[in-house]
């Protein structure tokens, strides 16, 4: 956005550089002008960067109890009050209060065998969030940005991560990959809006990058520069029309409300704009699912927002010709247990718990794995952590074995060892 | 008489300062030393050192590395009027006695515990811990002491603040081995919890030698409904009870079931079992009268002498057989030079974390008093002697060792007195050069030439305070009701929630590398955007620059005024004729004057230090 913006592409840290890509192509082009060198390098670009795959996970912060979510057990006491519901997978039932989610199961592989070790919160959601379990000296960057690392486009004017609620950060994969986190779906985030007219703030960041000479040539190269890719990002993102995807002034109101009022169904609704304005990885999460009492009544009330918005997340990006090229996580980072403590409360349970995935040509209608009939454990084909992530690798055309290098000269893999599970894609 | 008292007086001056001179150097003898081997080792490189940094540069780097503060032009000119040949010497001292050293370096070391504590829960207690920081830091107590007091801590962590690190990884004995071999002795040992290190001569026993002193360091909440009720206790507070004997029901029951009808109800349970009553009645409680038999408590105990859980001494996890007991493992030390106590077998805790301090903070350690220097010398220098400042020991190599050796001799023969080494790095003409063109990366260029560095967050937080405030906080209201739950925490504790939510923006670990410290999105977003900055900034009757206005007609004298308020320096020919320019082409002084403290607060050189 300083004068001399428009030769600058942020594309280093998108592992091309510069004089790579003027080998790789005909001088001649660029010589000729036939192909100007912001032409070229988005060719190159697209080329690598797999045609705008998308991530979306539902994240159900607290640990969702399977019984009351998509693996009930009417027939055993430790399945309690829960009824069950028909899905549109014959033979196949989930718990009351999903009935929306019940109508898209075709698209959804349902896993009731994911098991795990971590049964406290931080650990297992740090776990879930970065195929790692917690270690003090090393931070892990966060799975949503390591895909998006390997995805995002460069020249998009949005960040590659957004987040609506808190989530992991980027650790050492930097600034372009730091989750950008919305408190407020449905409008303009916080500082995004700028509080002078369009063309005061083009007139102070010109002349900003003026007054950035001084402290340049007194020999802070290397920190102007930085600071220059940096405001030039943030106000790509201030003045970009694209920033009209946070604000849902021009949704129909018929689409708003399929997705409910409330912050998770804005949330979804946010997910599938910015899936739309080409944004890699988007985190909506849901609160309030440590049901350590009155489990039943708790997990009612969540499903009433999150049923309806995730079938609708997932019909409205199928309708748009999306759902191929987008996957779709609902999740937490646990089970409960079989069961029912003395405050009608389930507790932490890591041993058993399920997941689904749906899109990116993962196989819907399908159930994978299954517990035993009182749910204390996976009666086959368990999931672990590594297991799902990894799949979802497969999915985005991520390789989950591809090394990051951590500050200290670590080679870290995106996703710490796993299968992928085959079923899915079956 | 009176002549041999004076005579006595004498010679007990004399023997003071006998012992001062035996005690160690001075800081200006070491820093003499320091500048002389420097100096040689450029010129043997063929690099030319750059000269000093002129006053205002000196003072915006001093003030903003000892008290986290920048200067007011009112400070900044009297400096530089000042002609006195020791008035930097004199800075430094009175610097170093302000409120804000121990303050700012309090909350740098909150920020290297706690932003990578593995409890998320330890967030309650930062306050706690950078008050008793702050305090011994306002007192001067030696590195070695606050060490001590921080490996050996017992209380209760929300009163007690030396308990911090403890609590920060909830006494987990392998967390702890790896972040106190990190933060007080440079080395990185975590690769070697799960295998030899692959590229340094640890063993995977010598790390869990190392996570051996501290099996029985016990973390747990002293009231059940108290949240925040958590303490650090030995397990040999109470001799003979071991952490698996709050569960044996002999002594459960003969402690707790007070009627002697053989059932343990809810009411009459106590400590560790009162507060998992409900969960182990739900899982033992096989005849569901809602209490606990004997028979059925006994069924319910968990299994003895597994490591983490019931066990009083440590076990080296089996990484061919994870849920096995593992190899029982006796502390031992792994940098054999060091001389430290020998522990007899089945050490108390005390005995156990005293001999860890012992072994730390020996003077036969050099580890201890090189990983202090190389911190604080990084931070002051921007770079320090081993990249990144945490990953040190003997097999890394660091630029110009005899500098580090010659710093961390005189801060171990001075007691570890930490005002000392701030006043002798202070002191070196190293640390007061200009910023230079060298290259960072050359290893022959390194401390050639001040290199600028990213300012933390708290001197970010205090530069805007004081360009902008006046006393008040310009960044409170809204900003400061960004996580509310977390701001009331905040003021609960004391602390200043603008500051707090100014942290959880800017902040960052404080061993991060300068390189790798870009910033992000939000925080450029932050300071362009904001709508209590901007209004901040705003040229009218009540803000600094509507002041500035008010008082200098001519656009020069004004400009002159700004760039000290924010940048402690007069504005160069060169930015004075671009901003005259940009003022004439406006045709509006006050919208250009806040076009111009915008730019001059979103510039790289007002977050950074030179």
């Amino acid at each position: 956005m300083f004068t001399y913006r428009h030769d600058t592409l942020s594309v280093t840290r998108g592992g091309l550089s510069r004089r790579s890509l003027l080998k790789s192509l005909s001088f001649g082009a660029l010589a000729t002008g036939v192909l100007s060198f912001r032409d070229a390098l988005t060719l190159q670009a697209e080329e690598l960067r797999r045609q705008g795959r998308s991530l979306i996970v539902l994240w159900m912060q607290g640990g969702p109890s399977q019984f009351e979510t998509f693996d009930p057990k009417p027939k055993h006491e430790n399945g309690g009050e829960t009824k069950t519901i028909q899905t549109a997978i014959p033979g196949v039932q989930i718990a009351e209060g999903w009935e929306k989610m019940a109508g898209v199961m075709n698209e959804v592989a349902l896993i009731r065998s994911m098991t795990n070790k971590e049964g406290n919160h931080q650990r297992a959601t740090y776990q879930m969030h970065t195929g790692y379990v917690p270690s003090g000296s090393v931070k892990h960057p966060g799975f949503g940005s390591a895909v998006a690392h390997q995805i995002a486009d460069p020249e998009n004017d949005l960040p590659a991560v957004v987040s609506i609620g808190p989530t992991q950060g980027a650790g050492f994969l930097g600034v372009d990959f730091e989750p950008f986190v919305v408190n407020n779906p449905g409008q303009l985030p916080s500082n995004v809006g700028a509080p002078v007219a369009d063309t005061r703030m083009n007139r102070r960041l010109g002349l900003l990058g003026q007054l950035e000479g001084e402290f340049r040539e007194r020999g802070a190269e290397v920190g102007v520069e930085n600071h220059r890719q940096l405001y030039d990002k943030a106000s790509k993102l201030v003045l970009s029309p694209e920033t009209k995807a946070f604000d849902f002034k021009d949704e129909p109101a018929e689409v708003q409300a399929r997705y409910g009022d409330s912050q998770f169904g804005r949330g979804c609704l946010l997910a599938r704009r910015l899936v739309e304005h080409g944004v890699s990885y988007i985190e909506v999460r849901s609160n309030g699912w440590d049901t350590h009492q009155d489990n039943f009544d708790t997990i009612k009330r969540n499903a009433s927002q999150v049923d309806p918005a995730g079938a609708a997340l997932i019909a409205d990006l199928k309708e748009r010709g999306l759902l191929e090229k987008t996957v779709v996580l609902w999740t937490g980072e646990f089970g409960r247990t079989p069961r029912v403590n003395p405050r009608g409360g389930r507790d932490h349970y890591p041993r058993v718990f399920n997941s689904w995935i749906a899109g990116g040509g993962i196989k819907g209608g399908q159930v994978i794995g299954a517990s035993t009939a009182d749910g204390t454990a996976v009666d086959h084909t368990p999931v672990t952590v590594p297991d799902l992530l990894s799949s979802i690798c497969k999915a985005m055309q991520v390789d989950p074995t591809h090394e990051n290098i951590s500050p200290l000269g670590r080679p870290m893999k995106i996703v710490d060892g796993g299968n992928v599970v085959e079923e899915l894609f079956s | 008489m009176s002549i041999l008292k004076s005579l006595t007086g004498s010679l007990c001056v004399l023997f003071l300062f006998g012992n001062v001179l035996f005690a160690g150097p001075t800081s200006e003898e070491v820093a003499r030393e320091v500048d002389a081997l420097i100096n040689d080792a450029l010129q043997q490189a063929n690099v030319q050192p750059a000269s000093l940094a002129n006053d205002e540069d000196f003072l915006r780097r001093i003030c903003l590395d000892i008290a986290g503060t920048i200067p007011s032009p009112e400070e900044a000119t009297l400096f530089g009027l000042d002609p006195s040949a020791s008035k930097r010497a004199a800075k430094i001292d009175q610097l170093l006695a302000t409120d804000g050293y121990a303050a700012i370096w309090a909350s740098y070391w909150k920020d290297v515990i706690y932003l990578r504590a593995t409890e998320q829960r330890a967030a309650f207690s930062r306050a706690t811990f950078e008050r008793w920081l702050k305090d011994q830091f306002a007192e001067n107590r030696a590195w070695d002491e606050i060490t001590h007091d921080l490996l050996t801590a017992t209380g209760t962590v929300s009163e007690d603040g030396e308990t911090g690190l403890i609590f920060a990884h909830t006494g987990q004995p392998q967390e702890l081995a790896a972040e106190i071999s990190r933060v007080f002795l440079g080395i990185q040992m975590s690769c070697a919890n799960c295998h030899d290190h692959p590229t340094d001569q640890w063993k995977r026993e010598d790390f869990h030698q190392l996570a051996a002193y501290l099996p029985r360091v016990s973390v747990r909440r002293s009231d059940p409904q108290d949240p925040t009720s958590w303490v650090v206790v030995s397990l040999d507070d109470q001799p003979g009870r071991g952490r698996g004997q709050d569960f044996d029901p002999a002594r459960v029951f003969q402690f707790m079931d007070r009627n002697r009808d053989g059932q343990l109800t809810k009411d009459e349970a106590r400590g560790p079992i009162a507060e998992r009553f409900d969960e182990v009645l739900a899982r033992v409680d096989a005849d569901k009268n809602k209490m606990i038999s004997k028979k059925e408590f006994e069924a319910a105990r968990p299994p003895m002498d597994q490591p983490g859980r019931g066990s009083t001494e440590y076990f080296m996890p089996d990484l061919n057989d994870p849920s096995s007991q593992g190899k029982l493992t006796q502390p031992v030390f792994f940098l054999e030079d060091v001389k430290g106590p020998r522990l007899p077998r089945s050490a108390t805790d005390t005995q156990r974390r005293n001999a860890l301090s012992d072994y730390v903070t020996s003077k036969s350690n050099p580890w201890f008093a090189k990983a202090f220097v190389n911190r604080i010398w990084a931070e002051m220098l921007g770079r320090g002697f081993y990249m990144p400042i945490d990953d040190m020991g003997p097999e890394r190599t660091a630029q110009m060792e005899a500098v580090l050796e010659c710093l961390a001799d005189g801060f171990a023969a001075n007691d570890y007195d930490i005002k000392w080494l701030f006043r002798t790095i202070a002191l070196t003409n190293t640390y007061q050069r200009k910023m230079g063109t060298a290259d960072p990366a050359n290893p022959d260029d390194v401390f050639a030439s001040a290199t600028p560095t990213r300012l933390r967050s708290d001197q970010i937080y205090g530069a805007v305070q004081d360009i902008l405030g006046g006393g008040q906080s310009p960044l409170g209201g809204r900003f400061a009701a960004g996580d509310n739950r977390q701001m009331a925490m905040a003021m609960r504790a004391g602390r200043d929630p603008a500051k707090v939510a100014f942290g959880e923006l800017f902040g960052f670990d404080p061993s991060t590398p300068q390189e790798d410290l870009l910033g992000n999105v939000p925080q450029a977003l932050f300071m362009m955007n904001s709508p209590q900055l901007n209004n901040a900034i705003a040229a009218r009757p009540g803000t600094r620059l509507g002041e500035i206005l008010r008082r200098y007609d001519n656009n020069e004298d004004a400009l002159s005024e700004l760039y000290l308020l924010v940048l402690t320096r007069q504005p160069t020919d060169q930015e004075l004729k671009i901003n005259e320019q940009y003022i004439s082409d406006l045709g509006n002084r006050s919208e250009a004057f806040e076009d111009i403290m915008w730019s001059l607060l979103n510039s790289t050189e007002f977050i950074s230090k030179r």
